[in-house]
């Protein structure tokens, strides 16, 4: 732990600081955890988003994890479980950065990220984070408020931790909230217009169908092998089973697995035998259309299909053939943007109408400038094959996700610890004034709207004028993971008064707040989970394998004592302690099951830690919408699939106009804008061995992908070598929005002028001189690698507004500075007044 | 007609050997002596030790009930048998009883001696003790349970608002309680239970009002017969023309696309907030559907038609407004979309944007068909299309 000791008093002013350093590592930890909770028995049961688990004990220690009893293919994170409670970032106890305990709510907020933070009691604590909520409503109002920024949680219907923050501090008052998400910003917007549904989020064709139905599937830009190891509540792993299958199927030439990709995925991988499609990167839509092109040639498109379930495919023909804009979308035109030859654009427009054929579109070619487009024109190209709504054809936009496409088992699930306020409960400062200022804004947007109050956005067909934000409330949430652009970041955090974070660890979101609560992990709380998001398989109980290490708390005992802060102790809680909240929510689930299942009484279910609900009936999307499609009509306008879609028209936006259309990216390498400066396409996917940020703090786990302990760079060959690089070097990642050390991983996975480092490594920046407590400056190096320290913070479009860090051009060399410590999983400096 | 004549002769002729006081006297004893032991043995009845002599009683409703707050309390207040299914007013009483006649026919002929018959037949003997507690207006609960007496303070938010609209009404407790003491019945047939317990079975209708659909509504051709003709979505308002038996024709407004056979109705045009789905029969019967006026929507480029349909359905379910049934699809809407994410306010989407962004999400909630359609009409109803207040 170095720290700059002359750069460090001068931050002091006049008062005397003593630093300590971070508080001691794994050792002491066995002797400060707490005693066993009831039951004692070993091998309790736990769920979490990596899977379910048996864990047992040693010493009051957490020993051994095991896969449960039902999950045959396990995910390798789980050998980090372990560390999410036992690491060196974990948040031991109540702390505020130093000179926000000093100065309040007119603290020097530009040296944010310093990383300089006393300890204080959960008393002081509390009270601190209720005057700053008193002075920002008293001063600005609620549009001065945002704790609307939530995400992936831990898993857990009683203590899902967003729903604890926003309750408690909506009953102090009212604040900005947000609407979509990272993950599929654009996707959940364009899709309602297009197929009439999120598609990102529903339910897909059940895998058994397509392992009988299909001849090809046609995998976009999609690595679901990688993906399916992680679900938004405890995941099944049942997916692999049918992964494991097509296997079989393709290697027996049953099935054709085409994988339209820049890079060669890990599902290729594993499949083997897998066709695998290059494409230049951002170009998928000029190959889509070139495809499309092909197919109405030679008349190979479905046009009854066309005519009886879409609508607008004749505007479209005029742009495809030229008629709108003078140019003819051929394959010659296309290959010229996509790099892949002509010929081949004509054989995938044929192998794509020959059989039945299941599209499986990723996320990542949405999270990218006009990430609207390759969506909308890849259901285009489906309505064309004319086989949506058949089984093991069409096409789905989430069979990666959560375990999409195991059939759901038609049982009712639990319910969850209210996020909302209860009936006839008022806030404290029951003031619904944002003067002017938009209450709800595009997820993505909270970094323009620091920068730019007041600016008017067009966003889905409204206008959001972005609210003036003085402080914001993150629980479970990383902002600094999901976000792009960190020195734009920094740049905004500069005008925020005051920021609070709860979270279990000390990630980049916590060092760059000002008052930080300790919340315990998922292993140190009782609760209950679905046991499969769209599965919907069973019930979880989630034991208590040890108490909360340190000072840490439940989330429900953190708003707990806040709410009796407030004097609404009973309003927040309804007068039920943890267990009886979760036989509370047990009972919901299993009266709303009666007759259905015979569910057991809470005690014995939470005795035997899992109810199974089984296996469900494969289904088919879409499949009602074909037989009948004016009885069942899909959720567009129109309710048939909006080919051309005059309401986007409507809206007149540059950026997305009313069909699918091919537009020049801001930045694009193999040729595009910008590629002479920054060459480099930088790939940000979601991490094989995270979910997203969380785990990078499971410090074993971590070593054995690290390198040099810093987050791998996967690289070209060719391009390593033109840059002197070799297997095991660090380098350093550049462009002008900012630059990060990760060590070198060359891969014949990535073709020349591509690279990936994944999302979720958590940003660890230092000083010039190389020290922690630099991390603040503008443009400093982050020495762990999070790519979002490089990637671009603008909207897809008017439309969606959604994040765009897939359009993101770099360039990396070998790194022959001083290597500086990895400045990112030690915790704060804890210094004392 | 002889013998009738003669049985009338004898009764009416004096008595031979007893005086009129003897017959008297002897009446009067004999009457005491009966009805002394009808009632003692009335009374017998009355005891939990006669209600769990029959094996099915005992194994069944009388375990159930030990699981519940009703039989074990810090209190040590205990509801037996009697206490909750023996009103104490004896017309009440005496109807209970001779419908309890049956109970004993089902234990001597094995009706319900497995737990498979047991649970086949239990919403039909639920269905029975509910109708009573729907007569008797819950009386027996409210022996102890009295509105008046109720500390509002004690309670929480959500109860204090629930129980303060049955208090005024002085409404029947069971229509919300069902299955407080024993296990719920498969509602599976039975639909959207909750819903229904909230905003009731509907009113009988009269004739030139307009009223609301509290659930997904059969439609018929015709005032009797099984002839579906489509279905009248939940939530709905139609104006009733005339009753006949049970069935009462409604009309129906609103606007249709000029696609397909026209057989989908919708509340209004350009707007897809459906009203109702015709049979392809229904649609095409002459004199069902009447049509005005077209015109174009600008944002599909579809005709829409405006039209009046007047059909048939069963006069239950309707509802004078639909204040309830939008106070409890709100309720659902908050409780049950805010589990992963903060539920965005209904007016932040349009009314033909919801159904898109309400049907993608659909697979994390749990919801029957009814409420489904609820909700989502509940969203299109108080979308930005007519909610044009303030920023969202």
């Amino acid at each position: 732990m170095t720290m700059n000791r002359r750069h460090f008093l001068k931050g002091l002013l006049s008062v005397s600081c003593v630093a300590l350093g971070s508080t001691s590592v794994l050792k002491p930890l066995t002797a400060m955890a707490g005693t066993l909770s009831e039951p004692k028995e070993d091998w309790l049961v736990t769920g979490s988003h990596w899977g379910a688990f048996r864990i047992n004990r040693k010493n009051g220690v957490i020993d051994k994890v095991l896969p449960f009893d039902t999950d045959k293919y396990p995910s390798d994170m789980i050998n980090g479980i372990r560390g999410l409670v036992y690491n060196n970032s974990r948040a031991r106890y109540p702390m505020v950065r130093l000179d926000y305990l000093l100065k309040g709510w007119d603290s020097d907020t530009t040296k944010r990220g310093d990383f300089r933070f006393v300890r204080v009691t959960w008393d002081q604590a509390l009270e601190l984070f209720i005057d700053a909520l008193n002075t920002v409503q008293t001063q600005y109002g609620p549009s001065g408020l945002h704790a609307g920024q939530t995400g992936w949680r831990a898993v857990g219907q009683m203590h899902s931790c967003t729903s604890h923050m926003q309750r408690a501090v909506a009953m102090h008052g009212n604040f900005i909230k947000k609407v979509g998400d990272y993950s599929t910003g654009a996707g959940q917007v364009i899709m309602p217009y297009v197929l009439g549904s999120t598609e990102v989020y529903a339910q897909g064709t059940s895998w058994s169908l397509i392992l009988e139905h299909t001849d090809t599937i046609v995998l976009w830009s999609n690595d679901p092998y990688k993906n399916l190891q992680v679900g938004w509540n405890t995941e099944t792993h049942e997916s692999y089973f049918y992964l494991a299958e097509l296997k079989k199927k393709v290697k027996e030439g049953k099935i054709k697995v085409i994988s339209i990709d820049p890079v060669v995925s890990k599902t290729q991988n594993y499949l083997e035998n897998v066709e695998h499609q290059y494409v230049n990167p951002q170009t998928d839509v000029p190959l889509m259309l070139g495809i499309a092109h092909e197919m109405v040639k030679q008349g190979w498109h479905d046009a009854d299909f066309i005519q009886g379930y879409s609508l607008g495919f004749d505007e479209f023909l005029k742009y495809l053939q030229g008629q709108s804009d003078g140019v003819e979308k051929t394959p010659e035109w296309a290959s010229k943007i996509c790099g892949i030859s002509p010929e081949r654009i004509r054989e995938l427009a044929k192998v794509m109408t020959t059989g039945r054929v299941q599209m499986m579109m990723g996320w990542c070619v949405q999270r990218q400038q006009h990430g609207e487009q390759p969506y909308w024109m890849a259901a285009v190209l489906a309505t064309m094959i004319g086989q949506i709504g058949l089984p093991g054809g069409g096409i789905s936009y989430g069979h990666h996700y959560s375990g999409i496409g195991i059939p759901a088992s038609g049982a009712a699930m639990p319910g969850a610890f209210p996020r909302n306020l209860d009936e006839g409960v008022k806030p404290i400062f029951d003031n619904n004034d944002f003067k002017g200022y938009s209450s709800v804004i595009p997820v993505a947007r909270w970094i323009d709207s620091i920068l730019e109050p007041g600016k008017v956005i067009d966003a889905n067909g409204n206008k959001v004028t972005l609210p003036d934000i003085k402080m914001m409330v993150f629980s479970g949430c990383n902002p600094w993971n999901h976000h792009q652009n960190r020195n734009r970041m920094k740049e905004a955090y500069h005008k925020l008064k005051c920021v609070v974070t709860i979270d279990t660890n000390w990630n980049a979101g916590s060092r760059f707040s000002d008052i930080v609560l300790p919340a315990c992990t998922t292993l140190e709380r009782n609760d209950l989970d679905i046991y499969g998001a769209y599965a919907n398989r069973g019930i979880l109980a989630m034991h208590k394998m040890v108490e909360p290490l340190y000072e840490s708390l439940s989330d429900f005992e953190i708003f707990t004592r806040f709410a009796r802060k407030l004097g609404k102790e009973k309003e927040y809680t309804r007068g039920m302690n943890e267990l009886q909240w979760l036989e509370y929510l047990y009972n919901g689930c299993k009266q709303a099951n009666n007759g259905q299942f015979d569910m057991p009484d809470f005690a014995s279910f939470w005795k035997a830690g899992y109810y199974d609900f089984g296996p469900g009936k494969p289904w088919v999307r879409h499949q009602a919408f074909r037989e009948d499609p004016e009885i069942n009509p899909l959720g567009t306008p129109s309710g048939l699939i909006e080919i051309y879609s005059r309401k986007i028209a409507s809206y007149n936006y540059d950026d997305c106009p009313g069909h699918p259309t091919w537009m020049e990216k801001v930045e694009r390498s193999h040729g595009g804008p910008g590629s002479k400066k920054h060459p480099i396409w930088l790939q940000s996917c979601h991490p094989d061995k995270r979910l997203h940020s969380q785990m990078c703090e499971s410090d074993e786990f971590r070593a054995t992908y690290t390198v040099k302990d810093r987050e791998p760079c996967y690289l070209n060959a060719k391009d390593a070598k033109k840059r002197g690089i070799k297997n095991g070097d660090i380098v350093r990642v550049f462009n002008d929005r900012g630059q990060l050390l990760a060590g070198a991983v060359i891969s014949s996975n990535f073709p020349e002028g591509v690279i990936r480092i994944q999302e979720g490594a958590w940003y660890s920046p230092v000083g010039k001189d190389g020290a922690k407590a630099g991390g603040w400056e503008i443009g400093a190096l982050d020495s762990y690698g999070d790519p979002n320290t490089l990637t671009l913070d603008i909207g897809t479009s008017k439309l969606a507004q959604a994040c765009s860090a897939y359009t993101c051009l770099v360039d990396y060399e070998k790194y022959t500075g001083k290597v500086p410590e990895v400045s990112g999983f030690s915790g704060p400096i804890e210094v004392s007044v | 007609m002889k013998w009738l004549i003669n049985l009338w002769r004898t009764l009416n002729r004096p008595a031979r050997y007893l005086t009129l006081g003897t017959i008297s006297i002897s009446a009067f004893i004999m009457g005491v002596v009966f009805w002394g032991g009808f009632n003692t043995a009335l009374e017998a009845t009355n005891t939990e030790q006669f209600c769990i002599s029959c094996h099915t009683m005992k194994d069944t409703p009388y375990k159930e009930l030990q699981e519940t707050v009703h039989w074990s309390n810090r209190s040590g207040v205990r509801a037996t048998c009697p206490d909750c299914h023996v009103p104490h007013n004896w017309t009440q009483k005496m109807g209970v009883k001779v419908a309890a006649a049956k109970d004993i026919y089902g234990e001597i002929f094995g009706v319900i001696d497995t737990p498979e018959k047991y649970e086949k037949k239990r919403l039909e003997m639920a269905s029975r003790v509910w109708k009573q507690f729907d007569k008797t207006n819950s009386q027996t609960c409210k022996n102890c349970h009295d509105y008046k007496s109720m500390n509002w303070d004690k309670m929480s938010p959500l109860a204090v608002k629930q129980m303060k609209q049955a208090a005024e009404k002085d409404q029947s407790c069971i229509d919300c309680h069902k299955g407080i003491a024993h296990h719920l019945p498969d509602m599976g047939t039975s639909r959207a239970p909750e819903l229904i317990a909230q905003v009731g079975h509907g009113v009988s209708p009269v004739d030139g009002q307009e009223y609301y659909s509290a659930l997904t509504k059969e439609l018929f051709e015709g005032p009797t017969g099984d002839k579906d003709a489509g279905l009248l979505n939940i939530a709905t308002e139609v104006k009733v023309l005339e009753t006949q038996g049970d069935r009462v024709k409604i009309s129906i407004e609103g606007w249709r696309k000029r696609i397909g056979a026209g057989r989908v109705i919708y509340k209004d045009f350009g707007v897809n907030i459906l009203t109702a789905q015709l049979t392809k029969e229904a649609a095409k019967h002459e004199g069902t559907i009447r049509v005005f006026e077209d015109k174009q929507d600008p944002m599909t480029g579809l005709t829409w038609q405006r039209v009046e349909v007047d059909i048939w359905t069963n006069k239950n379910y309707l509802l004078q407004n639909p204040d309830m049934l939008w106070s409890y699809a709100k309720d659902t809407y908050n409780t049950a979309c805010s589990v992963c994410h903060t539920q965005p306010a209904p007016a932040h989407f349009d009314a033909n944007t919801w159904p898109g962004m309400f049907q993608g999400m659909l697979a994390f909630v749990n919801m029957d068909q009814d409420t489904t359609a609820l909700v989502q009409k509940y969203l299109q109803e108080h979308s930005s299309t007519f909610d044009k207040s303030g920023h969202h």
